[in-house]
C-alpha cells in the first residue's frame, strides 16, 4: 500500500450494520493529509456513522481503517486518539455540569491530581492560544451553543490532533458563526491539521473544502474529488440521486443548500390580509423556562393560510416560545389569542380543543412514546380532549388509527407495533397524522424535518403547504435557513428571547443572518 | 403479540437464572440445593391442599400487586405497599374495636372502607410530595414502610394491646368470630369474590378507559403526554391513591380473614412480594393473577419449610430477592431468538 | 454531653461509610438501592469472620471480599443485563437480608443474634471518654476527605462524573462508562463492608437479623440530600444520626409521655423531610430512574 502513504486516512471496504439496516456499505476512501475534506450527503446517508467509525466509536462489521498508514484495531477510541484523530460531535459531547477546564481535563493526559486554580490556569492558556473567548471556570451549561462548539474544538485540540473531524458543525450556527468557524478551520489547516467536515449544504462545501466526497444510502457515490472540478448542480444531483418524486427547483435548492434560494411561493390563494389572525400574541413575556432565555415582549400574529418561520441560533428562546404557546411555560405578561379567542390562561388541553396542534422539537421524546404502540400514540390527542374517565374501545381506535396512517402513507406492519420500530421519516408521519387533522387551526411545527432524508423532508413541506391551503396558520421553527426561506411567507428572527427582526420575501440572507447575531438590526 | 411472548419468555429465563443463583447460595450456606428445591416445590405446589394454601396467600398478594401494577404503569415507583398494607390493617382494626358489638353487616363494610382509606392516605403523602415537590417516591415510600412498621408495633403494644398475652409477639385483641371473613386457613367465598371484583374492575380501568391508556403512556413517556396536554398530576395522584387503597384492602382482608388480629411485624414480606408479582406479570392484571398463585405457593412454603422439612424459611426470601434482582433484566439474546422465531413463523 | 456525641458518632459513622458508597455509585450513574443489603452482608461477615478466624483483620477482609463480590453481581445485572437499577437494588438488598439470615440459621440454628468475643480496635484511653469508639470512627473524616479529593480533584473523579452524567461524552474520549461503574461499585462495596463492620463490631460486637433497619436506604437518601457531593452527603448522614440520637435522648427525658416506638421513627421522618427539602431546593429532581423496559430512553 505504498501509494497511500501520503494519506492520513484510509478506509477499506468499511461496512456497518445496525440490526437489519446497512448504515455504511463497502466504503473505501482515502484522504490526503493537510487538506480540508468535505463529506456530504442527505440525512441518513451514513455521514455520522462514517465519522464515528474513523473516531473508533463504532466498530465496523467489515473492512479496515488505517490512520497515517497504521492499521487501527476495530472500535478503539483510545487508539484512534493516540493516532491523532479527534471528533467534534454534532450535539456536543461535553457534560453540562462540568466547567470548561474540567471538560478539557477529563479526556486529556497529565495532571492526575489537581487544584481548581491550577486546572483553570492551565486550560485558560490553551483557550487563549486558540483565540477562544471563554473563561475556563464557566460551566458548560451556561455557555451559548457557539461557545460550546468552540470549547469542543478546543477539547479536541488538547492532544496533538492530526486529523480533526467535525460532524455537521454549521447546523447550530448563524451564517456569521459559520464564517468564523471556517476561518478557524482554515487556520488549523495552515497549522498542518487535516480536516474532515461532515456537511450537508453544498454552498458551504464549495466555500471551504478542498475536496468533496458524497455518501448516498450508505455508499460512497463520488470522491474525493477536488472542489474546483465540480459544480453545485452536479453535486446536488449526486446527493439526491434518482428520486421517486420529482422536486421543484426551489425545494431542490433548499434541500441541498446549493444556492441561497429566493422565496417564490408567495401568493397562495385565500391569503387575505384583512382576515382576523389565527394566532395573536401581544407583548408576551415569560418566566425563565429551563433551557433557554425567557421571552421578552414577543408580539406575533399569524393569519389564516400563512406560514411564519422562526429563525435564530438555537437556544435563543425558540423553545420557550413553543412552550409558552403550548401553555407549558408560564406567561408573566401579555396575551395570547387563538382564532379570535383569548387563551392566555387556558391549559394546553383547552388550547388543543380550540385548534392548537404541536409538532414538538424532539420527535422521539416529546412527540412519540417509542415503547408504546402506534395506535396508542396516535389516539393520545383525541382521548386527552375528553374526560379521563370515559370508556374507550381499543378496536375502534385501532381501526381509526389504521385508516389515518394509511391516508398519510406511513409504512408500518400493524398498528400494534412499537413506535420505536419506525424509521425517522415514518415516525414523523405518524405525528403529522395526529397533529394535522381537519380541526387543526394553528399548527406549530418545531424542527419538523430535522434528521429526515430528502424524500421525507419534501413530504413534510408538502403537508405544511396543504395545511396552509386549508387556511390553517402555521408557525415553523427551524434552524435551517434554507428551509425557512423556501417555504415561509414571513420570517421572524429570535435573539435572546426577543423578536429581533421581521422579514418579508424576497429574503436577504445577509440581513437575516445579521439579525440572528444581533449585529446591525436595531430593536 | 410477539412482544408479550418475548416478555413471558424473558421472565421465565430470568427466573431460572435467579433459581440457579439461589442454588449457589444454598450450597454455600451448606444446604443441598436439590433437597431445598424439592422441599420448596413440595411445600408450594404438591402437598395436600397446596392450592388452598396458595390461594390463602395469593389472593391478598394479588390485590396488593394489582395496586402496585397500577402505580408502576403510571411511572411511579410506589415501593410502599408494605406500609400501606399495615396502615390499612391498623385502621380497620381500630374501626372493628370501636364498632365492636354492632352487627357484622355494619362492621364489615366500615372496616373495609377504613382499611382502604387508611392505605390510600399512607400513599397520599408520598404522592403529594412527589407530584408537588418532586421528592423521590422510592425513598419516601420506603421510609413510609419503616414508619408503618413502628406504628404497628406501637398500636399492638399500646392502644390495641392484647392484655391476655396469648400471643408471643405484641398483638391486638382477637376479632370477634362474627367479624371474621374466613377461618385461619384463609380462603372463603367472600375473599375470592373480592379478589375477582378487584381484578375485573381494575382490568376494565386499565384496558377500557382513557385513564388506563393515558397512565400507561405517561408511565412510559411522561414528556410525550405532557405535550399532548395531559395533566400528569391527576393521573399520578389517582395511581398513588388506588395502589394505596388496594394495599389497604389486602391488609384488611389479612386482618379480618386468616389472621384475626394484628400482630407486630406480621407478613413482613407482603409488599415486596406484591411488587415482584406485578413485575413478573409485566404489570398486566391477568398476569398478576397467575403470578400471585405462584408466589402465594412460595409464601405458603415458607411456613412449610421449617415445620415439615426442617429447613430455614429464609430460603423463600432469598428466592424472591434473587428473582427481583433479575426480573427487569433484558437480555438481547432472548429478544433476538424470539424475533428470529417470529420471522420464521410468519 | 459527651455521651450524646458518642451516641451520634456511633450511629453516624456506619451511615457515613455507606453514604460514601452511595455517592461514588451515584456519580458514576447508578442509583444504588442495594446499599442496605451490602451493609448487612458486611456486618454479618465481620462478626462471623471474628468468630471463626479470631482475627479482626481477616474478618474485615472477608467482609470486604463478600461485599465486593456482591457488588460485581449487581454491576453485572444492572450494566450487562440492563436491569432496572431500583428493582435490582431492592433485590440485592433482599439477598443481603435473606442471605445473612440463612447464614446465621445454617450455622447457629434458629438463633436470632450472634455475638463476637471482640470487635474493632478502639481508639484508646488517650481520647478520654471517647476512647471506646472504634478506629473506624477516627478514620471517618479522613475517608470523607479522601473521597472529596478523589471525586472532585482527580481525573478519575472527572471520568466517573462524565460516565454518570454524559456516558456518550465519556465514550468519545475513550473511557468505557461500564468499566468505570464497575470500579465505582466495587469501591462502594468495600465501603459498605466497612460501614457494616462498624455497625456490628464498632460498639455492639454482635450481629442480629435485619439489624441495619433501613440505614442503607437512609444513606441513599443522604446521597440525594447531599446532592452527590461527598462532604454534603456525609453531613446529611450525620444529620440523620443526630436526629436519631436526639430521639433516643428524648425517650429518657419524656419517659412515658411520648410512645417510644414513635420516637424511633424520627430518623425516618428526618429522611423524608431531607428528601423533600432537597427536591424543593433543587426545583424537583427528575425521577431517579426510568423504568427500563417500560419507559422510553
Amino acid at each position: 500500500m505504498s501509494e497511500t502513504t501520503a494519506a492520513v486516512l484510509d478506509c477499506h471496504d468499511v461496512t456497518v450494520r445496525f440490526g437489519d439496516v446497512v448504515a455504511l456499505s463497502n466504503v473505501s476512501v482515502s484522504f490526503a493529509s493537510g487538506a480540508i475534506h468535505a463529506v456530504v450527503g442527505q440525512n441518513g446517508a451514513g455521514k455520522t456513522t462514517f465519522a464515528r467509525v474513523i473516531a473508533g466509536l463504532i466498530d465496523p462489521d467489515e473492512g479496515s481503517v488505517r490512520i497515517s498508514g497504521r492499521d487501527m484495531p476495530k472500535g478503539s477510541v483510545n487508539d484512534a486518539r493516540r493516532a491523532g484523530v479527534e471528533l467534534v460531535h454534532q450535539s456536543f459531547a461535553l457534560p453540562p455540569s462540568f466547567t470548561v477546564a474540567e471538560a478539557m481535563q477529563f479526556g486529556g493526559s497529565g495532571g492526575k491530581l489537581y487544584t481548581r486554580s491550577q486546572l483553570e490556569r492551565r486550560w485558560q492558556a490553551h483557550l487563549d492560544a486558540l483565540n477562544i473567548n471563554v473563561k475556563a471556570g464557566q460551566r458548560i451549561r451556561d455557555l451559548p451553543v457557539e461557545s460550546q462548539q468552540s470549547v469542543e474544538i478546543a477539547r479536541a485540540l488538547v492532544t496533538d490532533a492530526k486529523l480533526l473531524i467535525l460532524d455537521e458543525p454549521t447546523a447550530v450556527l448563524s451564517p456569521e458563526g459559520a464564517e468564523k468557524l471556517f476561518q478557524r478551520i482554515r487556520h488549523l489547516k495552515s497549522a498542518g491539521v487535516t480536516i474532515i467536515l461532515i456537511l450537508h449544504k453544498i454552498r458551504e462545501v464549495l466555500a471551504i473544502a478542498d475536496t468533496v466526497s458524497v455518501l448516498r444510502g450508505g455508499k460512497l457515490v463520488e470522491g474525493p474529488v477536488a472542489c474546483s472540478g465540480i459544480d453545485a448542480d452536479k453535486l446536488s444531483e449526486l446527493i439526491i440521486g434518482p428520486s421517486a418524486r420529482p422536486l421543484d427547483e426551489d425545494d431542490r435548492a433548499a434541500l441541498t443548500g446549493s444556492a441561497s434560494s429566493l422565496h417564490t411561493h408567495v401568493g397562495v390563494s385565500g391569503k387575505d390580509g384583512a382576515a382576523p389572525p389565527i394566532l395573536d400574541m401581544k407583548s408576551v413575556s415569560s418566566a425563565p423556562d429551563g433551557d433557554g432565555p425567557p421571552l421578552t415582549d414577543v408580539s406575533l400574529a399569524i393569519r389564516p393560510g400563512e406560514i411564519v418561520g422562526v429563525a435564530g441560533v438555537e437556544g435563543n428562546g425558540q423553545r420557550t416560545l413553543v412552550r409558552a404557546l403550548s401553555a407549558l411555560a408560564d406567561v408573566e405578561s401579555g396575551t395570547i389569542a387563538l382564532d379570535g379567542r383569548q387563551v392566555t390562561t387556558l391549559p394546553l388541553q383547552g388550547r388543543r380543543i380550540a385548534g392548537l396542534r404541536v409538532i414538538p422539537f424532539e420527535r422521539n421524546v416529546e412527540g412519540l412514546s417509542l415503547t408504546s404502540s402506534l395506535w396508542e400514540n396516535w389516539s393520545a390527542r383525541k382521548l386527552l380532549q375528553g374526560s379521563l374517565l370515559s370508556w374507550i374501545r381499543p378496536s375502534a381506535l385501532r381501526s381509526e388509527c389504521k385508516s389515518a396512517l394509511d391516508a398519510w402513507d406511513v409504512r408500518y406492519a400493524t398498528v400494534a407495533q412499537r413506535a420505536g420500530s419506525l424509521s425517522g421519516g415514518n415516525a414523523q408521519k405518524v405525528i403529522l397524522s395526529r397533529e394535522m387533522d381537519e380541526d387543526a387551526r394553528l399548527i406549530i411545527a418545531a424542527q419538523p424535518t430535522r434528521g429526515l432524508d430528502i424524500g421525507a423532508t419534501a413530504f413534510v413541506w408538502n403537508a405544511l403547504d396543504q395545511a396552509r391551503r386549508r387556511n390553517c396558520g402555521i408557525l415553523l421553527i427551524s434552524s435551517d435557513l434554507d428551509e425557512i426561506m423556501d417555504i415561509c411567507d414571513r420570517v421572524v428572527v429570535m435573539l435572546s428571547g426577543r423578536i429581533a427582526g421581521t422579514f418579508e420575501p424576497p429574503y436577504d440572507i445577509a440581513r437575516i443572518g445579521a439579525a440572528m447575531t444581533g449585529v446591525t438590526h436595531d430593536r | 403479540m410477539t412482544d408479550s411472548l418475548v416478555s413471558i419468555a424473558r421472565a421465565l429465563v430470568f427466573i431460572v437464572v435467579a433459581l440457579v443463583l439461589c442454588a449457589v447460595i444454598f450450597s454455600i450456606a451448606g444446604f443441598s440445593a436439590e433437597l431445598m428445591f424439592s422441599a420448596i416445590i413440595d411445600g408450594a405446589f404438591l402437598r395436600n391442599g397446596a392450592l388452598n394454601h396458595a390461594l390463602r396467600w395469593g389472593l391478598p398478594l394479588f390485590i396488593t400487586a394489582v395496586g402496585v401494577a397500577i402505580s408502576f404503569r403510571a411511572g411511579y415507583f410506589n415501593i410502599g405497599a408494605q406500609g400501606q398494607f399495615y396502615v390499612g390493617a391498623i385502621c380497620a382494626a381500630f374501626v372493628a374495636e370501636w364498632t365492636s358489638g354492632a352487627p357484622a353487616f355494619v362492621v364489615l363494610p366500615l372496616c373495609f372502607l377504613a382499611g382502604m382509606i387508611g392505605g390510600a392516605l399512607w400513599a397520599l403523602w408520598p404522592g403529594l410530595l412527589r407530584l408537588r415537590s418532586g421528592a423521590d417516591e422510592v425513598i419516601t415510600t420506603l421510609m413510609g414502610n419503616f414508619l408503618a412498621g413502628l406504628l404497628l408495633i406501637y398500636v399492638t403494644s399500646g392502644p390495641l394491646k392484647d392484655q391476655s398475652g396469648s400471643g408471643q409477639q405484641a398483638s391486638s385483641r382477637p376479632l370477634e368470630a362474627a367479624y371474621r371473613i374466613s377461618n385461619s386457613l384463609g380462603v372463603s367465598p367472600l375473599i375470592i369474590s373480592i379478589a375477582i371484583v378487584v381484578g375485573l374492575s381494575m382490568w376494565l380501568l386499565v384496558n377500557r378507559t382513557s385513564f388506563g391508556m393515558m397512565s400507561g403512556l405517561a408511565g412510559r413517556n411522561p414528556t410525550m403526554v405532557t405535550w399532548q396536554g395531559a395533566k400528569l398530576w391527576k393521573v399520578g395522584l389517582a395511581s398513588f391513591l388506588i395502589s394505596g387503597a388496594l394495599a389497604g384492602l389486602a391488609g384488611t382482608i389479612e386482618l379480618m380473614g386468616p389472621n384475626g388480629r394484628l400482630a407486630s411485624g406480621f407478613l413482613p414480606a407482603h409488599g415486596f412480594t406484591a411488587i415482584l408479582i406485578a413485575l413478573v406479570a409485566n404489570l398486566s392484571i391477568l398476569g398478576s393473577a397467575v403470578a400471585a398463585l405462584f408466589f402465594g405457593g412460595l409464601a405458603s412454603a415458607a411456613l412449610y419449610l421449617p415445620v415439615i422439612a426442617g429447613l430455614p424459611s429464609s430460603a423463600i426470601d432469598i428466592i424472591n430477592a434473587a428473582i427481583a434482582l433479575f426480573i427487569t433484566a433484558r437480555s438481547q439474546l432472548i429478544d433476538r431468538i424470539m424475533r428470529f422465531r417470529s420471522r420464521a413463523n410468519g | 454531653m459527651d455521651d450524646i456525641i458518642i451516641a451520634i458518632l456511633r450511629s453516624g459513622t456506619p451511615l457515613v461509610y455507606v453514604t460514601l458508597a452511595g455517592v461514588i455509585a451515584q456519580r458514576a450513574g447508578i442509583w444504588h438501592l442495594g446499599l442496605e443489603g451490602l451493609m448487612i452482608a458486611g456486618a454479618c461477615a465481620t462478626i462471623l469472620g471474628i468468630v471463626f478466624t479470631q482475627s479482626i483483620v481477616l474478618a474485615l477482609l472477608i467482609a470486604v471480599g463478600v461485599c465486593m463480590v456482591a457488588s460485581v453481581l449487581f454491576w453485572f445485572v444492572v450494566e450487562k443485563l440492563k436491569a432496572n437499577q431500583i428493582i435490582a437494588g431492592l433485590g440485592l438488598t433482599g439477598l443481603g437480608l435473606g442471605g445473612t439470615t440463612l447464614a446465621i440459621e445454617s450455622i447457629f440454628g434458629s438463633q436470632a443474634a450472634v455475638s463476637a468475643p471482640f470487635g474493632l480496635p478502639r481508639i484508646g484511653p488517650f481520647f478520654g471518654s471517647f476512647g471506646n469508639l472504634s478506629i473506624l470512627v477516627l478514620l471517618m473524616p479522613f475517608f470523607v476527605f479522601a473521597f472529596w479529593v478523589l471525586l472532585r480533584r482527580t481525573r478519575f473523579g472527572l471520568r466517573l462524573a462524565a460516565a454518570g452524567e454524559h456516558p456518550y461524552a465519556a465514550r468519545s474520549v475513550g473511557i468505557e462508562p461500564s468499566r468505570i461503574r464497575l470500579a465505582a461499585l466495587v469501591i462502594g462495596g468495600a465501603l459498605c463492608a466497612l460501614g457494616g463492620a462498624e455497625l456490628a463490631a464498632g460498639s455492639l460486637q454482635f450481629f442480629s437479623q435485619n439489624m441495619t433497619a433501613g440505614r442503607g436506604f437512609m444513606a441513599f437518601a443522604a446521597v440525594i440530600f447531599g446532592a452527590g457531593h461527598p462532604v454534603g452527603a456525609a453531613l446529611a448522614a450525620m444529620f440523620f444520626a443526630i436526629v436519631g440520637a436526639l430521639g433516643i435522648r428524648a425517650q429518657l427525658v419524656f419517659g412515658d409521655r411520648v410512645p417510644h416506638d414513635l420516637l424511633l421513627g424520627l430518623p425516618y421522618i428526618a429522611t423524608v423531610i431531607g428528601i423533600w427539602m432537597s427536591a424543593r431546593l433543587r426545583g424537583g429532581a427528575k425521577a431517579i430512574s426510568g423504568f427500563g423496559e417500560l419507559r422510553d430512553n
